[in-house]
């Protein structure tokens, strides 16, 4: 391992679908500033790469996931020839499979990451969920696997017809008509494969809970939102901190069964009226694209994950994130040069130079 | 004068809207001059009407009436104290006083702030 461990991110682009890694990046230099941070790219314009104050070091690009695993493994054993990473922060869930799956080709690497065990990883499919809340006495939303348009309407009436046709791994559209739910699961069965999910639609308040789980059935920290802005295709795009006694003993009962190792995201609809009980949407096996915003309230996550990879000692205690305190997105334009582009593109590498300043012509002139 | 009978708006969803037209607000006193803030189930109430749930994240605008009315429930007072309290403080008869009453503890209930049985 290196004097000062190099940590490899994925997941660097925030557009209008953002990707945590740079919400990572930024939150583990808030307690880590001296660490060299390395970004694994699938795309050479991953906004994150442009970024002034959480842009990683140097970047890499990585095969697709759809290239197969041998392909997975030989590029990130190129990638370490130049940049000996010490640890990886997967920040995308398409990643997550096979890693989990071969915890040992990590190990025999000396890569230290946390991640859950493949059999826990396994239990929060969103096809598993059902088995998963029967066990742990939690409300989930009916959902049905299709791999055909025939299954998929059946699927869609037995539901109520108000459905949400969700990804393998990623999206959901809400459909209503045939003609939508047929045009979502075209759509999902290219993006992210086989099974299409159908999934019935709850009406309620969305809440977000962000933890880190230690492998042994406890949450280390966790912080719990309510989301207050949503983008069209209902990504959360602001959220405020609440505390929620009922909230906290269902998240906990769901990382205990689990004995979840790592970070999580729980995602929830609390049922309309007085009565309203928290229904779970699905268990997201990474960190959130606003898992920096904890980090603002003194509960750094990520940071925490770093550690517990490493088996640290925590430099800075977990703390439960003040009720009432809310972040909002706001989106900027990155600049950058387009030899930055092109030394990803030509090399598959960029090492981040300090920016070229350009003076305004106005501030050469003299008085 | 008829009382503010309930709170002006709802946050929810990131959207204000209206849950009834407010009535006329017009206090006789300022009614909560002394009051820094009270909770009322699981909101907090400042004295300048706003409201927030921990628990839920919802936010919430009130009246000076409906404030006065909420935080009299969270000293347990009864409806006639309550009734009371507001045919004293502000320029209303008591039918009016006891209509909007009624009116607000419904919409409480509706909005999840009170159980049914208050």
């Amino acid at each position: 391992m290196n004097a000062s461990p190099v940590i490899a991110v994925t997941g660097l682009h925030r557009g209008e679908n953002p990707q945590p890694g740079s919400a990572v990046i930024r939150s583990l230099r808030r307690v880590y500033p001296e660490l060299r941070i390395i970004g694994l790219v699938y795309d050479s314009l991953e906004s994150g790469l442009f970024s002034e104050e959480d842009a990683p070091d140097a970047a890499f690009t990585m095969s697709y996931p759809g290239a197969g695993e041998e392909a997975f493994w030989q590029r990130l054993d190129a990638i370490r020839e130049i940049e000996c990473f010490d640890v990886l922060i997967p920040c995308l869930d398409a990643e997550m499979g096979p890693l989990v799956d071969a915890p040992e080709k990590l190990r025999e690497r000396g890569i230290h990451a946390c991640l859950p065990t493949a059999a826990s990883f396994k239990c929060r499919d969103k096809s598993k969920l059902d088995e998963l809340c029967e066990r742990t006495h939690c409300r989930t939303p009916q959902t049905i696997a299709v791999s055909d348009v025939n299954s998929l309407h059946q699927a869609a009436v037995t539901l109520g017809g108000n459905v949400f046709v969700k990804g393998r791994y990623y999206e959901a559209r809400h459909a209503i008509t045939p003609a939508a739910r047929e045009a979502a699961y075209w759509h999902m069965l290219e993006q992210w494969g086989a099974p299409v999910l159908v999934q019935e639609n709850v009406l309620g308040e969305e809440y977000n809970v962000v933890g880190l789980g230690d492998g042994r059935g406890h949450i280390l920290g966790s912080c719990s939102i309510r989301k207050m802005l949503r983008t069209a295709m209902g990504k959360g795009f602001g959220g405020m901190v609440v505390r929620d006694p009922q909230l906290d003993a269902v998240a906990q009962s769901l990382i205990a069964e689990l004995r979840w190792n790592g970070p999580f995201e729980l995602e929830f609809v609390k049922s309309e009226g007085p009565q309203g009980e928290y229904c779970l949407i699905e268990i997201n096996p990474r960190f959130p694209a606003w898992c920096d915003f904890p980090s603002t309230l003194n509960c750094n996550l990520p940071a925490a994950a770093l550690e517990l990879a490493l088996g640290w000692q925590p430099r800075e205690p977990l703390r439960h994130a003040s009720p009432g305190k809310f972040f909002i997105r706001h989106a900027i334009d990155m600049t950058g040069d387009i030899r930055d582009l092109a030394a990803l593109t030509t090399s598959g590498q960029f090492f981040r130079q300090p920016r070229e300043v350009i003076p305004h012509p106005a501030s050469s002139r003299s008085l | 004068m008829k009382l503010a009978s309930i709170p002006a708006q709802i946050r929810h969803n990131g959207q204000p809207h209206a849950m009834e037209p407010a009535m006329v607000a017009a206090p006789v006193l300022a009614p909560h001059a002394e009051l820094a803030s009270f909770h009322f189930q699981t909101v907090t109430w400042q004295a300048d009407g706003f409201g927030f749930d921990a628990t839920s994240g919802e936010f919430f605008t009130a009246s000076p009436t409906a404030l006065m009315v909420m935080q009299a429930l969270s000293e347990g007072m009864a409806r006639p104290q309550i009734l009371e309290r507001l045919t004293s403080r502000f320029q209303v008869t008591r039918s009016t006083a006891e209509r909007d009453l009624e009116s607000f503890l419904a919409e409480l209930v509706h909005i999840g702030l009170t159980p049914e049985s208050n």
